[in-house]
Formats: structure tokens, sequence, C-alpha cells
């Protein structure tokens, strides 16, 4: 006898060793977060490049990142949306007020932290957190969700940002505009 | 028009609803306008020269005061000039300047849904704004964050 | 179009949400065909209760709080904070730290301005021109990583003074980085006065007239490419810009064109101003040799250019360790109900330009749009921003027969 729930699953799983979805929320931070989210899409971090893909829709989302202290306005689109996205879902939340409020702790309009919304299975803490520090967090849930991909994903994170231990040059390129976008940084 | 002349050109006037006025900076003139008499000041002052309304500040000097404060701020290049209005806490009702100047709309908004006070179209007891457009939709009734005795919702959010 | 008259009201609220409406909505458009014969907006969003926060601590502490009502121009509201608190405890900031605090907030306009560059083009339908722009303001983000060590909410003040100074090592990595930025904002000049599909959704588009322009009381450089010439950087100059000023720069135009225009002409001014700057500046230290923990009691205003217009800061000391009240008007408010009245006799199609022209502070993912009436045939009333984005590139491209480079 077949369990369709759990062939349900496995096609799920088997769907998640492709590319994950994410979707990205705003539940009222100051936008910091939200433009190292952005940043993240951009040819300097290319978080696309690990194998995810950031995408308009809840109904077709596998992960949801969500920045923002939860204001209580948001707090209900934040929980239709959670909701919208099909099982199995994973959700990030990015910075210090997706953590716990962070400068806005106390103050009267907010949750205090997705959390309080939403169950959450990744924290990424920074005001805000860098791009590599996100791509990390969404790496973590990665390695969990594609455990066979594991050690592909931390070459691939080790060859594209090593760890910076001394200061770095910071180098323009002369032709940029003839050349394809490409990393500026060097190590 | 030179740089001094708008707050100059206030203070030279002798404005019959002008309470008391103050002078706490170079930059700055305060009046204190007398009940009821909002409409002619700001007419007066807008009326002086290019200057624009900056702001609306609403405030509450706490409990004991019997009072809350509306502050209407105009600029001229550096020169601000703020027309103060107090109002008793118990009925806060204020008329719109938003017909002789659109963007007060927004400020007296804010203003009205955080503070508490009502604004009416002039000469009116009606009110101006009907439904929020900050503070949240589920936010208790009559219940105002930014006034003094404002110390967090006590049921659970 | 024609213009709204005096006496409307602009500002119509949507709520309370409508329980057939399951999300709540940021703006709501009633369209007849094509054209958006109604619209209103809803905010709140991002409504956190700052203000009654900064109630709570104290004045140094609310220097945290207070640039974290914006992660794009964080500086430039502690920086009006700042100025208002020395104004209070009557101290004189040291001029290095003023002209440090100045390069600060002109690199900081750099990285807004290139930033809504990006994030401008990417709703019109430019995604290579958002991917080129935030790549070359990554420049911009290292240079203010190395001056303060974070690449957002760099935290250069402290109440009488800058934290950090410029070295001449810094110095020569800003100037290295700025004629890299200035070659690249030429060609987005470029792009923008010549790319015919650019342009089809720009010139013309969204006009606003001086008198609109005043009438709905538009700050910064919305209002200037209106011709309105405000920008207290030359107004009411502070920190060092009566030492080191700026170029006014109006457009009479007044279309989204102008908007793009303004914006990009400023990066170029702001390019010049920092280097004049770094020539120049001035040594001595870098903060007040004391800051008082309790104020005086009195009232400041503190009027400064965030990147996206007037910056309005009202502060109450009732002589304690926390202020009384500080009031916060940002840029945004002021812009916000031009949008719903421009869009009123535009196509649906350039609503997302037009919003976007005003450089809104709130995030680019999460708005909900609702249409009332039928278009397109569709019978799902709310649209996510994507949608309405997209509605009008494709409007757009089937105007134009465009085989460029539109990115959906």
């Amino acid at each position: 006898m077949v369990n369709l729930d759990t062939v349900r699953n496995r096609i799920r799983n088997w769907g998640l060793g492709n590319s994950p979805w994410l979707v990205h929320y705003n539940s009222g931070s100051c936008n910091g977060c939200d433009i190292e989210i952005l940043a993240t899409l951009t040819p300097r971090y290319d978080l696309e490049r690990i194998g995810i893909k950031l995408q308009g829709s809840p109904r077709h989302a596998d992960v949801l990142v969500c920045t923002g202290p939860v204001t209580r306005q948001s707090r209900e689109r934040l929980q239709r949306i959670y909701d919208q996205m099909p099982e199995p879902k994973f959700v990030v939340a990015v910075g210090a007020c997706g953590i716990s409020g962070g400068a806005f702790r106390g103050c009267y309009n907010i949750m205090g932290g997705i959390d309080e919304v939403i169950p959450v299975d990744v924290y990424v803490p920074g005001c805000p957190p860098r791009p590599e520090a996100i791509i990390n967090g969404v790496a973590i849930l990665l390695k969990q969700l594609q455990p066979q991909r594991a050690a592909e994903i931390d070459q691939l994170l080790a060859s594209e940002f090593p760890p910076v231990s001394e200061p770095v040059d910071i180098e323009y390129q002369e032709d940029a505009l003839n050349e394809p976008a490409e990393l500026l940084r060097t190590h | 028009m030179n740089p001094q002349s708008f707050l100059e050109l206030i203070e030279s006037n002798q404005y019959e609803w002008a309470n008391t006025t103050n002078r706490p900076g170079q930059n700055r003139f305060d009046i204190d306008v007398a009940d009821g008499r909002l409409l002619d000041a700001v007419a007066a002052v807008t009326g002086l020269c290019d200057c624009y309304l900056v702001a609306i500040t609403g405030l509450d000097p706490g409990v004991e005061s019997g009072q809350l404060w509306v502050l209407y701020h105009f600029a001229h290049r550096a020169e601000v000039a703020t027309l103060r209005i107090i109002l008793p806490r118990e009925m806060p009702i204020v008329p719109t300047i938003s017909h002789r100047l659109p963007s007060a709309s927004i400020f007296e908004q804010e203003l009205g849904e955080v503070l508490g006070v009502l604004f009416v179209e002039p000469g009116t007891d009606d009110p101006v704004y009907h439904s929020r457009l900050f503070i949240a939709d589920d936010w208790p009734e009559d219940v105002y964050p930014l006034r003094k005795d404002f110390h967090g919702l006590s049921e659970p959010a | 179009m024609t213009t709204t008259q005096a006496t409307e009201r602009f500002i119509i609220p949507i709520g309370p949400q409508h329980p057939a409406l399951k999300e709540p909505g940021h703006f709501e458009f009633s369209v007849e065909g094509e054209i958006v014969t109604n619209a209103t907006v809803r905010l709140g969003y991002a409504h956190r209760g700052i203000e009654k926060g900064t109630e709570s601590r104290n004045w140094t502490q609310n220097m945290y709080l207070l640039e974290r009502i914006c992660g794009i121009c964080s500086h430039i509201h502690s920086t009006a904070y700042a100025i208002g608190v020395e104004q209070l405890a009557e101290v004189e900031v040291p001029p290095r730290a003023q002209a440090i605090r100045e390069i600060v907030a002109e690199l900081e306009r750099i990285h807004s301005h290139m930033l809504w560059l990006g994030v401008a083009a990417h709703d019109a339908g430019f995604d290579t021109l958002f991917m080129y722009t935030w790549r070359d303001r990554e420049t911009v983000m290292d240079i203010l990583e190395a001056l303060s060590g974070n690449r957002v909410h760099y935290s250069a003040n402290v109440l009488g003074g800058v934290k950090f100074n410029l070295t001449e090592e810094t110095a020569e990595t800003i100037l290295k980085g700025l004629e890299f930025l200035e070659e690249r904002t030429h060609h987005y000049r470029r792009v923008v006065e010549n790319d015919a599909f650019f342009l089809k959704r720009t010139r013309g588009v969204g006009m606003m007239t001086r008198e609109d322009a005043l009438r709905l009381g538009v700050v910064g450089p919305t209002a200037r490419a209106s011709g309105v010439d405000r920008d207290l950087r030359n107004d009411a100059p502070y920190i060092a810009y009566n030492e080191f000023p700026v170029q006014l720069i109006t457009l009479t135009t007044g279309d989204l064109e102008a908007r793009f225009l303004v914006r990009i002409d400023e990066l170029l001014d702001c390019y010049r101003v920092i280097k004049e700057i770094i020539a120049k500046l001035p040594d001595g230290p870098l903060t007040v040799a004391r800051m008082p923990r309790k104020l005086k009691a009195g009232e400041v205003i503190s009027r400064v250019e965030a990147p996206r217009g007037e910056l309005f800061y009202y502060i109450r000391s009732t002589g304690g360790e926390s202020p009384d009240r500080i009031k916060v008007r940002t840029p945004t408010l002021c812009n916000m109900g031009s949008v719903v009245t421009q869009a009123v006799g535009h196509n649906l199609a350039d609503v997302p330009m037009i919003l976007v022209g005003i450089d809104p502070c709130f995030s680019c993912n999460d708005r909900a749009i609702r249409i009332e009436g039928s278009i397109n045939r569709r019978h799902d009333h709310l649209w996510s921003w994507s949608d309405l984005r997209q509605y009008g590139i494709d409007f757009y491209r089937r105007q134009l027969d465009y085989s460029g480079e539109i990115n959906t």
C-alpha cells in the first residue's frame, strides 16, 4: 500500500533537490536587510549560483526569507503568505529585527520577531547581516534540504567567499562598459 | 525675498489672533494662536510669502496639564514659524486646514490616529477622516499610543 | 491630464479592510479600461512606534534607534537628530567632524540614488541596468565599509561629533572609487536620455507642474524635477555645507524623465563635492570635549536634505536624560500624496513608474495592489507588485515592439 502523503513528500523532496524557490517578505523592516538580500542577487554575490531562485509568488515557494520586527498591520499578511506556501516549507529570519525585534524591541506596534507569528528554521543575525551572511544562512538551510549536496555547497561557498582575514584591496574595472558583469572584489 | 524677511514680516504684523510670541532662535518664531483662530492664522502666515507647511507635530505635554498641543510648522528657506494651538485634553477638536493646504491631510491623519485629535470640517462637527491610514486595522478604538498615559497594550497582541 | 481641485483632499485611506479582501493592500486603484479613475493608499505596514520608543531611551540610545528608521538613509536621520541635540546642548561640533559628516552624507546620497536607479530600472523592465547599477553601487558600499566598518547603518555620528577619522589611505580609496563611479554615471545618463523604450516610459509621463508640486507639498528631487528650487543644503546649510556647498539642480519639464535626470546630475555633483572636501579637509578633533547627559529644557527643529527630500525633526526636552517628544517627518510621507493624485488619469501601466519616481522608502517587494474594475479580463482583483510591474512592461512592449533587454 502506498501512503500518498509519503509519495508526495518524496516527490516534493526530489523537487527540492533541484532549485528551491525563495519568496521574500518585509514585515516592517527599515529596508536595511532587504537591500542586502537584494544585493545577494547581484553579480557580486549571485545567490542563484548555489542553486536557489528568488521569485514572487508564495504559492510556488519552498522558502520564505523574511525581514522586519513584524508590525501589527503586516502580521496578518505574513500569516497569509506563510499559509499560502505548500508543504514542506521553511522560513529564514534575516536580521536582528526578525530575531527579536532588534532595535525596536518594546515599541508598541511590533510583535517582536518573526517567530512570534510563524515558525522559523534559520536565523541570520546582523543589523543588517552582510550578503555573505545571508547566503550562509540560506546555505545552512539548503544543506538540510539537500543533504546529498552538502559537500558541493560547502565547496561553492569556500571558493566564492573565502574567509577574509586581512584588509581587502578594492579594484575597479577600467573597461566596465564593455565587459559583462563580474565580481569586482579580489581576495 | 531675502532670507531674513519671512520672520521679520511676521514679527512686524500685529496679529489679533496671536496670544504670545517667542523667538527661540535666530531662524525660529513661535506663536500661540488664540482659541478658534487657527484658520485665520494659517491664512495670514501662508499669505505672507512663498512659505510652505513643513510638518504638523502633535504633542502631549502631560496628563496633569489637561492639554494636547498641535504645532504647525511653516518654513521659508532657513526660517521656521511655528503656530501652536492648545486643546483641552477631553475634547481635542481642530478644524482641518487641508482645504487650503492639501499636503496637510496626511499630517493631520497621522496626528489624529496616534494622539487622538479629531479633525473636523471647518465650522462643523463633522469628522474629516473616517478610516485609518497608519494605525493597524485591529488596533483598539480610543487608544492613542502617543499619549503619555499609554504604556503598551495590556491584551496579548 | 487635469489636476484635482485645491479643495479636494487627496489621501483617502482604504480601510477598514473589506472582509472579501484577503490581504491588506497598500494601494487601491479603480480603472475604466486602461485609465485609472481613482487611487487610494493604505500605509502603516512599516509603522513601528518609534517616536514613542524614543521617550523611553536616553539621548545616546536614541541615536541607534533613529538611525534605523531607514536602512537606506540612516546617516541623514542620525545627523538630523545629532544636530538638534547639539543645539539643545549648546555645543559646537568641530569642523573636521562636520566635514566628515558631509562626506558620509553625500556618500549615502550616492548609494541611495544608485539603489533607486537600479530599482527603477528593474520596475521598468531593464534588469540588466539594475544589475549594473547595483554592481557599481558595491563600490560605494566598500567605501562606507572601509570608513565605518559596516555597509549599512554606518553609525558615523556620536552626539558631538563623529566616530571615525578619514585617513590618507581611505581618502585615496574614496577618490579612486569616485573616479570609477563618475564614468559609470555618465553611461547611465546616456542610457536614460537615449534608450527608446526607457523614454517611452518616462518622457511626458507623470507630469507635475511647478504649481502642482507646490500645492501638493512635494519635496526633494521629485520637486526639483518640476522646477521647485528648494534644497536644504543650500537654503539652510547644516554640517559643512556652508564651506562645501552643493549645486542646486532643477529642471522644468516635470515628467518622469526629469526625475531621473535630476538624480543622475545630483550624483555627479556628489562626486564633485566629496572630492573638494577631501582636498580641503580641516584638521582638528573629531568630537567636542564633553556632551551633557541631561539636556536643558527646550525645543529644537532640525531640517536636513535626505536623498529623498526634506527630512524634519522636532525635538523637545524637559530637562531629562530622555527626550519628551521627538517628531520625525520623512520626505516620502510628503511625496506619497502626489502618487495617488498623479495616478488618476494615467494608464494603469504607468503607475509603477509614477510610484518609483518619488523614490518611495518602503520595501519594493511586498506591496499588494487592489484593482477595481475589469482590466485585461482579470477576475482576480488582488495584484502583487510584480503583477503590476509586469503589466506595465507588457503594455509598453506591445506598443513599441521592443526586442531589447526587457527581462521578465
